[in-house]
């Protein structure tokens, strides 16, 4: 899909996905983000998993190890720090339920796919989805490419990896492993037996650089020492390991050296620390675990007479020349020699593909129609880093989902997926400063990790996840960028209630006279949704009609004297202690519940709404206190005269004073 | 615009005890705008009469309906026939009576009309008019004594005027203000006209025809 | 005794006032004025004081008429309309009652009707109209009367209105709608009533300060908090407070103001407020024994 970076912020361009908010533009396959954000700020996990996985088939991968480029993009980047939508993705994975396949009617056409990385499952997933026969063909013991061979335990162990896996099996994939493409079976013969086959093998073939005493024993490759660490081989790698490589893989290999109980890792590589291609949280973990980065030195030879005993470098003066083009300038007289037991090399993989008998560029990678991704041979597509060279995990997911809407379109004639992938959108601009003035800053919340001296004593995941707590909070700090308030112009009473609630102005009136929202004044308070008395706004996110149907769900199995408790997170713990029955409904400000939502809910049955409010220094949108507390008196006085005064408490957490009363304004 | 405010649940309640089915009306223009009759006063109110019937063992059947604007004859037209045999009306007095010659079935008023009045901020309205049918605001700087004035009088503050604030204390004195904003507009001389009594008659004009007066004699 | 007499002389005049009673017995009404007789010039009748329903203040006049005194009737435009207001006026002067003081009134909410219809048809000044017109003997829709009052037609002022300048502008539309004489609404600073004087010197008219007898700082502070235009100063109030003797000290304060002011005006209206019984003491105490006509 085409970004344009114009400030178009009408209400209509988010409404027709034509406006995206900037962490959704900036990931490679738009997952709507502020939508499952929102979901998760209200509790609702299984929620937010849906919407992830309606564009994103591996949410328990991606929630671990994806390079995040939508958090480049949050809009509250320069207010604080962007919100953790990857650990939130990854809250979603594994507190929500992955939900039953949705699949559509089964339809003629049989797809073989090779390869059953990241590309390969997205592929086959959305053409499974839409009803096709897919096989999928793996070298590998096991599905998931480079994701279980790649990238070790610690960031991303087995069972995370097998959730998605699982998921994507489940929409009745048939999946053969241990098959090599060229030596059990050849494209050709697939082509024979499939109506189109797929290649997305990846890059298996990690390089290493023809220095002298390159051969050596305990001269090791990136990826057949990563698949061994997968493997769980026990390795002696000696006390001193020196990495070659400044990227994510090198950072990968160096702290899976430390976990073999290496003493000493270094990492050299040839690069600058400015322009290491490693990613800076990445190289921060490393260094944190003990490793030594050294930049700009470029090997020159592998010491030592029969084993290794060093690694010899010269300074490195420049890497790239000024067309940005690789040209090493180096500065042969200062030389540095690295004591090592073992050197592995982790500079960069290329495509293994002579087997496969496609024509390939120039830079050796299948050649294909950038569009539907169609090799040469009919009824051949390739996708992922085969055909794009070394790219992020999502890139590949990207490049899976076109190389299976260009499919489907190809057996069934319909282009509409494929042509979507291409449509042109907006993204939104940066927060207006009167907004950023009024935003409260709120740090993001740490995620628990495994202490960096325990972390490196096994392959056991680092970082423990959110609790669901901790995951609703975090999510609460999102601004809720283009999924804000909509009017529906033609229920507007022309009252101007909105323009008068909301905090950043968002609501504003034209020349004409008529109400508009300007969207990147808005974050989805929803202080005029719920004083509008038209009913004629409503938050792309959350509805009224939304909260009922969680609120009937909820008091589906309520007892004879059930408390309904609405709140932000937090549940009052006296209410746990006392032993009373009660149903929580997590909302992500009291605002959004309405007079009505209450009767509604006391009508469901329950015997007593409960509104558990936060502090002022702990709440998400500070200018809504006020509006709560009249929503509360006015809630109170309509119970009062209907007798019913008993039936409405109100606390404030954490102090869980409960009081009948409501502060005066 | 015309601000209402809900009237006591108790005193709706009494009104609409013993029908069977009852459809509450909102209206989409004034009383939505006074944020007492617009969809979401009339869903809220459905539930809240929901509750209160469940409570004491009544069941009246309740559904919702919100008009353009009740006071227009057309508007009503689209009302859909049903199956209610009453109707609660969240419009202003004119909004009831016109449903209640409308309708063919009993129209009780779940709002209490309160003024013409202008906003003064989020869900707060200032009386500005009382629709007298003789305008003196263009003696007053734009001040209505008769509606602003708690007694209506016209030639100047009362002797129960304290610092500015009206005797009955819950207001300024629209006398004072009236004084001191035509002193800023430098006409505080108009001030000393004496206002004769009020015409009354045009408070009783209880229908204007505009061709009125129009016509030759 | 009479006020018209006491203005047509030149004489100091002295009102007070007394309430009709809420019901039917005049007698404690009339013991009341019986206090007063020989003192005073006049006694103004007032008329649903402070919005509290009581007999007619027209009946009450007719009462003191017939025991001898000069009342003054005091209309409030509150609970009657131009109708009602005429043909009250047109039944007092059939009783040979001759002053009238005309007011706006109180509003209904302060009284013990509170949900009552406030009329307001007229208000003071329109009234004073009105009691022009009447006099010349025509009624307020331009008709002629068969037979036409001669009133002395009075009004009132506050002389520390906050603030002062919309109320010394009605004052002059009160002169100029017909009020020949002014009873004011208490005043306790001197200079600020001669400050008031100056300016309402410029007009024709008699003016008659009012007082208040205070008999406490309790009342004081009562007073200048609750009455609209009283603003009772520091020093008299902290004078009773440090009194052995507050009701003296009262006394002794409002003889000594009387005193102060009697050459810059008229007369002045003792307003007795529930203790009739001292407002001789207050004459006594001001010297003001002579000059009344008993």
């Amino acid at each position: 899909m085409a970004i344009t970076h114009t400030n178009r912020s009408n209400q209509d361009d988010t409404r027709d996905g034509r406006l995206f908010a900037p962490c959704r533009a900036r990931c490679p396959i738009h997952v709507d983000v502020p939508g499952y954000l929102a979901a998760i700020a209200e509790g609702r996990f299984m929620d937010a998993l849906e919407i992830i996985l309606a564009r994103n088939p591996l949410p328990s991968v991606c929630g671990r190890v994806c390079l995040r480029p939508c958090e480049d993009g949050c809009r509250r980047c320069l207010l604080d720090e962007p919100v953790a939508i990857a650990a939130l993705k990854r809250a979603a994975a594994d507190t929500g339920v992955y939900p039953a396949p949705r699949l559509a009617r089964r339809i003629p056409g049989r797809i073989a796919i090779v390869g059953g990385g990241p590309a390969g499952l997205t592929a086959a997933h959305d053409l499974a989805a839409l009803g096709l026969s897919v096989s999928i063909y793996e070298d590998k013991p096991r599905l998931g490419g480079m994701l279980r061979y790649g990238i070790p335990n610690y960031r991303l162990p087995d069972y995370a990896l097998d959730r998605d896996i699982e998921y994507v099996l489940s929409h009745g994939i048939e999946a053969h492993t241990g098959v090599r493409i060229g030596r059990d079976i050849t494209i050709e013969e697939l082509s024979a037996q499939y109506d189109a086959v797929l290649v997305t093998v990846g890059l298996q073939d990690s390089r290493a650089l023809p220095i002298p005493g390159a051969d050596k024993p305990r001269v090791l490759k990136a990826l057949p020492f990563l698949e061994a660490c997968a493997n769980g081989e026990s390795m002696d790698l000696g006390a001193r390991v020196v990495v070659i490589g400044g990227g994510n893989v090198a950072m990968d290999v160096a702290r899976a050296a430390r976990r073999h109980h290496a003493k000493e890792v270094r990492v050299v590589c040839l690069e600058s620390r400015d322009t290491m291609p490693a990613a800076a949280h990445e190289i921060h973990d490393a260094e944190m675990e003990g490793i030594t980065v050294h930049c700009s030195w470029g090997p020159r030879e592998i010491t030592g007479e029969n084993m290794v005993e060093g690694l010899r470098a010269v300074r490195c003066e420049r890497v790239f020349d000024l067309e940005r083009r690789f040209a090493p300038v180096f500065d042969e007289e200062t030389v540095n020699e690295f004591a090592a037991d073992t050197i592995i090399f982790a500079i960069g993989q290329g495509p293994d593909i002579d087997e496969l008998g496609l024509p390939v560029t120039f830079r050796n990678s299948i050649m294909v129609d950038p569009v539907d991704l169609k090799t040469s041979v009919a009824g051949v597509y390739a996708a992922g880093d085969i055909i794009n060279g070394p790219t992020k995990i999502i890139d590949a997911i990207a490049s899976g989902h076109r190389a299976a809407a260009s499919i489907f379109r190809d057996l069934t004639g319909h282009g509409d997926t494929l042509e979507s992938l291409d449509q042109e959108s907006a993204v939104l601009g940066r927060v207006p400063d009167t907004m950023a003035a009024k935003v409260e800053t709120r740090r993001r919340i740490q995620m628990e990790r495994l202490e960096h001296w325990d972390a490196i004593l096994n392959f056991d995941e680092v970082e423990l996840g959110y609790t669901e707590f901790e995951a609703s909070r975090e999510a609460q700090r999102c601004l809720s960028c283009t999924a804000g308030a909509r009017l529906a112009v033609e229920k507007c009473a022309s009252c101007l209630t909105c323009t008068r609630v909301c905090p950043h102005g968002a609501a504003c009136l034209n020349m004409g006279g008529y109400l508009y929202f300007e969207v990147e004044a808005c974050h989805a308070c929803g202080a005029c949704v719920s004083q509008c008395p038209a009913q004629a706004i409503n938050l792309e996110t959350v509805s009224e009609e939304d909260l009922s149907r969680r609120v009937q769900r909820k008091l589906a199995d309520r007892g004879m004297d059930t408390s309904l408790v609405f709140s932000c997170g937090h549940v009052p713990d006296t209410l746990i202690e006392a032993g009373v029955d009660f149903r929580a409904v997590q909302v992500s400000c009291l605002l959004r519940v309405s007079e009505r939502s209450v009767f509604e809910a006391l009508e469901e049955g329950a015997s007593r709404i409960v509104f558990t409010r936060c502090t002022e220094g702990d709440c998400r949108f500070p200018h809504a206190q006020d509006l709560v507390n009249k929503r509360i008196r006015h809630i109170r006085k309509m119970l009062s005269e209907a007798e019913m005064s008993e039936a409405f408490l109100v606390t404030t957490a954490p102090d869980e004073h409960f009081t009948t009363e409501v502060d005066t304004p | 615009m015309i601000v209402v405010r809900q009237k006591p649940l108790d005193e709706i309640c009494a009104m609409i005890a013993g029908h069977r089915s009852v459809l509450l009306v909102g209206c989409n223009t004034c009383a939505a705008v006074s944020l007492a009759g617009g969809e979401t006063e009339v869903d809220t109110l459905l539930q809240l009469l929901r509750l209160t019937n469940k409570r004491h063992g009544m069941f009246i059947e309740l559904s919702p309906a919100v008009l353009q604007r009740q006071c227009e004859p057309e508007y009503i037209e689209c009302l859909q026939e049903g199956a209610y045999d009453a109707v609660l009306s969240l419009g202003c007095g004119a909004g009831v009576a016109l449903l209640a010659s409308t309708v063919g079935k009993p129209v009780y008023p779940a709002l209490d009309t309160l003024f013409i009045g202008s906003a003064k901020g989020l869900a707060r309205w200032q009386a500005e008019c009382s629709a007298c049918g003789q305008c003196v605001l263009g003696m007053t700087a734009g001040i209505c004594p008769i509606t602003r004035c708690a007694k209506g009088i016209l030639n100047g503050p009362c002797g129960g005027v304290s610092d500015g604030t009206c005797e009955l204390g819950d207001r300024p004195c629209a006398w004072v203000e009236i004084y001191e904003r035509l002193d800023s507009l430098g006409c505080a001389k108009k001030f000393d006209t004496i206002l004769a009594p009020k015409d009354n008659t045009t408070r009783q004009i209880c229908e204007w025809d505009m061709s009125e007066g129009c016509d030759e004699k | 005794m009479s006020l018209s007499n006491a203005f047509g002389a030149g004489r100091f005049a002295i009102t007070s006032e007394v309430g009709p009673p809420k019901g039917t017995d005049v007698a404690e009404m009339l013991a009341t004025a019986e206090m007063l007789r020989g003192r005073v010039d006049a006694l103004n009748v007032t008329d649903n004081q402070a919005a509290v329903m009581r007999l007619s203040t027209l009946a009450a006049c007719v009462h003191l008429k017939n025991a001898g005194f000069d009342p003054v009737l005091q209309v409030t435009c509150r609970d009657r309309n131009r109708l009602a207001l005429q043909s009250d006026l047109l039944g007092a002067a059939s009783f040979g009652i001759t002053n009238v003081l005309a007011l706006t009134g109180d509003h209904v909410s302060v009284g013990d009707h509170p949900s009552a219809r406030a009329v307001f048809d007229l208000e003071s000044v329109q009234l004073l109209e009105v009691i022009r017109l009447l006099s010349a003997g025509v009624d307020a829709a331009g008709k002629e009367l068969h037979g036409s009052p001669e009133f002395l037609v009075g009004a009132v002022v506050t002389p520390e209105a906050r603030p002062l300048r919309p109320q010394m502008a009605k004052f002059a539309k009160k002169v100029s709608a017909g009020a020949s004489f002014f009873q004011t609404q208490a005043v306790y600073d001197p200079e600020s009533f001669k400050r008031f004087m100056e300016n309402a010197r410029q007009f024709e008219v008699k003016v008659m300060v009012g007082v208040v007898v205070l008999r406490s700082a309790g009342m004081a502070r009562f007073m200048n908090k609750n009455i609209p235009g009283i603003l009772v100063p520091d020093s008299i109030i902290d004078a009773l407070e440090s009194s052995s003797d507050p009701q003296a000290t009262g006394i002794e304060l409002t003889a000594r103001f009387i005193d102060e002011v009697r050459d810059y005006c008229d007369g002045v209206h003792i307003m007795a407020v529930g203790a009739e019984h001292l407002v001789f003491e207050v004459l006594d105490a001001a010297g003001l024994t002579e000059g009344c006509i008993a």
